[in-house]
């Protein structure tokens, strides 16, 4: 079995970003920035209506717009437009004024239908059908184990819910897109995006080109979480409108088309029941609940992390449960895999339910979680954490904190169970000593770039200075996707493999005992006249799966104007064998930012009448500044033992479910949907005149109305 | 966004000459390339203003202080003297947006913005205010929307400076080509108490030059209530003004902000106060007074709560003395 280094020297410390400077001082060349000679602007023209029959498009008075090379259609032949916002057409021309000129000139016929853009009403029978051959709603998903009804009788105490998480935007730096050359019969892409190799075979699929004549490079890229995993309309377009102009295409998106048509965080209405013993061990949990995975969901394409299922009763042991899921269509923007799919809506369910019962039952939240969390490691991390957050003199029976503002406390759990695997990857040693690891797979901005280094030094002798890595490019070895937590546990195997190698070529080639750090210039010489190249591959034995991690959140609610503010998050994660602190570290603070998103201001809007979305930008959908921003306390269990493991959606996952109970606690009422906003905290709060008129669950509820129990 | 010509102007009859209904002035640009960028508005020539001299300055003189309409909201921010004579202007000045935008918009730009319903804003959207023939925002989504108005638009005000400077009992200069008039700041809202289709009350062919504020012996304080703790806009906005007299009363305003197209005032409730000493309780029953008449629709009602806790905190926060 192959084993990390005992004693490292980099690996599980902070080595800052290997291209930090490049990205601090612009030289970093992400997918928006690249403009080869000749490039042409591309932009999308899309749906007007949330339905409707698109009987023609004519492309002919955009093509006579000075300036425009190339005018082509989505599909061809009348088509259905099932959201605001779907892709019709792209135009290509040498300037933006004159492709935005070009989209306003194109003649669009539709014959506008009825649309239906909110879960509660597309549930109804006569609603709008998103897809004409079938409902809205399915009959739904079950799932059971033991005997609910003989769990929920031998419980002592039993909690009823309704909770609902709304539509999130994965809303990445970077749009998505890319830039496309189309070049004697030859493809080259600059895209933004999360898998090289899949955005490959992706392009040379659709236009029929050869793999071997379709090069994809994305060195570096503005985040994607999940969104980005293909080449998508944008980047079949720029390929397209490049070959159709015979130039480069540019072809980003703006802001405005990412927050429609490029994924989102499914809807989630959860119905639920938890029954438990007087000491707190549970016995029986009951989920009946409903998804939205905007359009796409009762059509074709529904199915793996696309739909809006979510696992329940989540990471809790219950012997008894029944859980039916029902997904519904609606006409808006399709979902698309969003950083730990699934359990951030999860958590907030049973996380609130959970700190119900512990009121109920007079029980300590955090006691709860360990009476039933079956992970002994994450019990630990709840110890861990209350520790290092003063969680013991901060819990107190909710609402009791005195004046106006109050203050209130919560926790939650998480887990993460993804293995990496199938990297190959090269290494160069030339005889001057320099090194060079080749890999294909990518950097979201998460720090694969730095990650590589490390290893590499570590087990070279080298610092990470020495090494040049090279990513992100379809012609090197191919890597995986970057989702699912696993491009740390894919990637390092493999440059172990290489470095390994190269370690063993090296000494055979040199005949020295040790090849590594001092030695390293000496034995390269001796290489002679070539570099050495050797190839490599993901080995089992040095990375895992099955991270647990724990959060803890202090918050402070105005309790007249409703205004909450995070005050603090203590997050103890359990990292495996940590390869680089500073960037995990990075990690951990941007999935909590994101979780006060989730938590506080994010949403989608729909509007009924019209069918679009209203807050397609970031002055009306609303994220976290750097002013929402708490005090983040991150601790990392180091576990050698572990193994390398990742990180990147289990941080995000707790938060939400924190803040939420964190937020009951300090007002004594629970604001049972997200985002927690100060109308929900007013309400919650009873101070609303006539909220009962506009109490959300009265729409939810019609949702679970609509089909027999 | 339809191609347009720029211009610099650099004087108020330059400007006043080139403004008309295909002729926009442009001052910071945060409202107004927004409008053109999503196609809200359309405009053959755009002229810039904030180079005409003489019109980004601060000046006391006797009878008050003169703001120039091309000083920046940063500026008015920061200003210590001005600070010291209106706490109020000032921390409204300071809680709008974020820095960026507080530096580049002024405050002519900021009193005379546009409204900011979302279906207002949105490229795809023709409400009636648009010249549509719905408010789409009535039957839909209006969590943001107005309590108290006289038509049927219920997009509110948004400017806090607007709010501020109303109970500074404060006008603005305007120049039309037939020459100057002053507006209160009620009367700088005034149509758009009932008439859906203007924001205020300039028309094309005129200039904001400057805003007065007169010399009183008055306290002032301004609090906002919004759901980020920057760059978002006020849920409900409050700004007060109190002339005490050894603790008493002698006379009071309020207006509320993002509640109503204009800011919103009741002299019941600022008659209510005279002559008393302010505390929870006195606070309390003008906000009762002032919000007596809020028609609140489903998805804004909570804003009422807010209203109050804010006109009462603003009360309080001018009666003592600091
Ligand atoms: C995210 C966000 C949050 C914000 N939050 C707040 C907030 O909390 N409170 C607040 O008050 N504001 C807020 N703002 C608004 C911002 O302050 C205004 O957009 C800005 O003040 C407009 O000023 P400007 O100079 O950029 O105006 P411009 O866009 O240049 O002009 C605005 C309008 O006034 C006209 N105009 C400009 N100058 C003159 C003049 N001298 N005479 C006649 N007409 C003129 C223009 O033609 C245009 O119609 C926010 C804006 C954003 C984007
Ligand atoms: S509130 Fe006014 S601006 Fe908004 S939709 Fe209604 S009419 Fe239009």
């Amino acid at each position: 079995m192959p084993e990390w280094p005992k004693d490292p020297k980099y690996i599980g410390k902070s080595t800052p970003r290997v291209d930090g400077a490049k990205k601090v001082s612009g030289a970093a060349k992400y997918a928006h920035d690249v403009q080869p000679e000749g490039c042409l602007y591309g932009v999308v023209l899309r749906s007007r209506w949330a339905a409707a029959k698109i009987t023609s498009i004519d492309l002919a008075p955009a093509l006579k717009v000075r300036g425009v090379k190339a005018a082509i259609l989505v599909r061809e032949g009348s088509r259905q437009v099932r959201y605001y916002g779907d892709e019709l057409a792209a135009v290509a021309a040498t300037s933006k004024r004159a492709a935005l000129d070009a989209l306003r000139a194109i003649k669009v016929v539709a014959e506008p239908q009825p649309h239906v853009v909110k879960e509660h009403l597309a549930a109804r029978p006569d609603a709008p059908r998103v897809f004409a051959e079938t409902p809205n709603t399915g009959a739904g998903r079950e799932r059971k184990q033991g005997d609910p009804d003989k769990g929920f009788a031998e419980a002592d105490v039993v909690v009823e819910g309704l909770y609902a998480t709304q539509v999130e935007i994965h809303q990445p730096m970077e749009t998505h897109g890319g830039v496309a050359s189309f070049k004697d019969g030859e493809l080259t892409a600059w895209h933004s995006t999360q898998g090289i190799s899949g955005v490959r075979d992706g392009l040379s699929g659709a236009l029929e080109l050869p793999q071997n004549k379709v090069r994809v490079l994305g060195e570096f890229m503005g985040g994607g979480f999940g969104s980005k995993f293909s080449a998508g309309v944008e980047g079949l377009l720029a390929a397209r409108l490049s070959q159709a102009a015979g130039a480069p295409v540019r072809l980003m998106l703006t802001r405005f088309d990412e927050s429609l048509a490029v994924g989102n965080r499914p809807s989630t209405f959860q119905k639920i029941r938890v029954g438990a013993r007087a000491d707190g061990t549970l016995t029986a949990f009951s989920m009946e609940s409903y998804g939205c995975a905007g359009y796409a969901a009762g059509g074709p394409s529904a199915g793996g992390s696309t739909n809006s299922g979510f696992p329940a009763p989540y990471i809790y042991r219950v012997p008894n449960f029944r859980t039916r899921h029902t997904e519904v269509s609606i006409h808006a923007g399709p979902a698309a895999a969003f950083r730990a799919p699934g359990c951030p809506p999860a958590s907030f369910g049973i996380e609130s339910i959970l700190d119900e019962l512990a009121v109920k039952l007079g029980i300590d939240p955090v006691e709860l979680r360990i009476k039933n969390d079956p992970m002994e490691l994450r019990q630990r991390q709840y110890r861990m954490a209350a520790e290092r957050f003063g969680w013991a003199a901060k819990y107190r029976k909710p609402g009791s904190s005195s004046g106006p503002v109050k203050t209130g406390v919560g926790c939650a759990g998480s887990a993460w169970r993804v293995p990496g695997g199938g990297t190959q990857a090269e290494i160069e040693v030339s005889p001057d000593g320099s090194v060079e690891i080749r890999c294909g797979t990518q950097d979201l901005g998460t720090g694969t770039h730095t990650v590589i280094a490390v290893v590499a030094a570590e087990l070279l002798g080298l610092t990470p200075a020495d090494i040049q890595v090279r990513i992100a490019d379809s012609r090197f070895p191919p890597s995986g996707a970057s989702g699912g937590s696993m491009t740390v546990t894919s990637v390092t195997p493999a440059v172990f493999d290489v470095c390994t190698k190269a370690i063993e070529e090296l000494m055979r080639t040199s005949g020295l005992a040790d090849v590594r750090g001092p030695q390293w210039r000496a034995a390269c010489r001796k290489l002679g006249v070539s570099p050495l190249v050797l190839q490599g591959r993901w080995i089992d034995g040095l990375s895992a799966a099955g991270t647990g991690g724990v959060q803890m959140a202090e918050v402070e609610v105005d309790t007249e104007t409703g205004f909450v503010r995070v005050k603090r998050v203590t997050c103890v994660q359990d990292a495996g064998l940590l390869v680089n602190e500073l960037t995990a570290r990075s990690q951990a603070n941007g999935g909590i930012m994101m979780g006060i998103g989730y938590a506080l201001y994010e949403n989608r809007v729909m509007d009924s009448t019209s069918g679009v979305m209203l807050n397609p930008n970031f002055e009306t959908y609303k994220l976290p500044g750097i002013a929402d921003v708490p005090e983040i306390d991150v601790a990392f269990m180091d576990l050698l033992e572990r193994r390398v493991m990742g990180i990147g959606e289990p941080v995000t996952i707790p938060t939400a479910s924190a803040i939420a109970n964190a937020v009951a606690n300090a007002i004594g009422a629970r604001v049972t949907s997200l985002p927690i906003t100060p109308d929900k905290v007013l309400a919650a709060l009873g101070k609303v005149p006539g909220a009962a008129r506009d109490n959300p669950h009265d729409a939810w509820m019609s949702l679970f109305a609509t089909q027999p129990a | 966004m339809k191609p347009f010509t720029y211009q610099r102007a650099l004087s108020v009859d330059t400007a006043v000459a080139e403004s008309s209904e295909r002729c926009r002035l442009l001052a910071g640009g945060i409202d107004l390339l927004g409008e053109l960028k999503e196609g809200l508005v359309e405009a053959d020539k755009v002229v810039a203003v904030t180079r005409i001299p003489g019109l980004d300055t601060i000046e006391k003189k006797s009878a008050g202080w003169t703001i120039g309409a091309n000083v920046t909201v940063a500026t008015i921010a920061a200003h210590a003297d001005l600070a010291r004579a209106f706490p109020g202007l000032a921390a409204a000045a300071r809680d709008v947006a974020s820095p960026q935008i507080r530096h580049v918009s002024t405050v002519a730009g900021n009193l005379l913005q546009h409204s900011r319903c979302w279906y207002y804003r949105h490229r795809d959207v023709t409400c009636m205010k648009k010249g549509g023939d719905v408010c789409y925002a009535r039957e839909g989504e209006h969590k943001y929307h107005a309590l108290f108005t006289g038509g049927y638009c219920i997009s509110p005000l948004v400017s806090s400076l607007a709010v501020a400077l109303t109970v500074l009992d404060a006008s603005v200069v305007v120049r039309g080509r037939g020459g100057e008039r002053r507006l209160t700041m009620a009367e700088l809202y005034a149509p758009a108490w009932d008439d859906h289709a203007v924001h205020h009350a300039i028309v094309p062919g005129e200039m904001l030059t400057a805003i007065e504020i007169p010399l009183a012996a008055r306290r002032s304080a301004f609090v906002q209530a919004s759901e980020k703790a920057s760059f978002d806009w006020a849920l409900v906005s409050c700004a007060v003004s109190l002339e005490l007299e050894g603790g008493v009363v002698r006379q009071a305003r309020i207006a509320l902000g993002a509640v109503s197209p204009v800011p919103y005032r009741d002299e019941r409730a600022e008659k209510a106060l005279v002559g008393t000493r302010l505390d929870e309780t006195t606070a309390d029953a003008a906000a009762a007074l002032l919000l007596e008449k809020a028609e609140p629709l489903p998805h804004n009602a909570y804003k009422v709560p807010i209203a109050r806790a804010l006109i009462k905190r603003a009360l309080l926060a001018a009666a003592t003395p600091g």
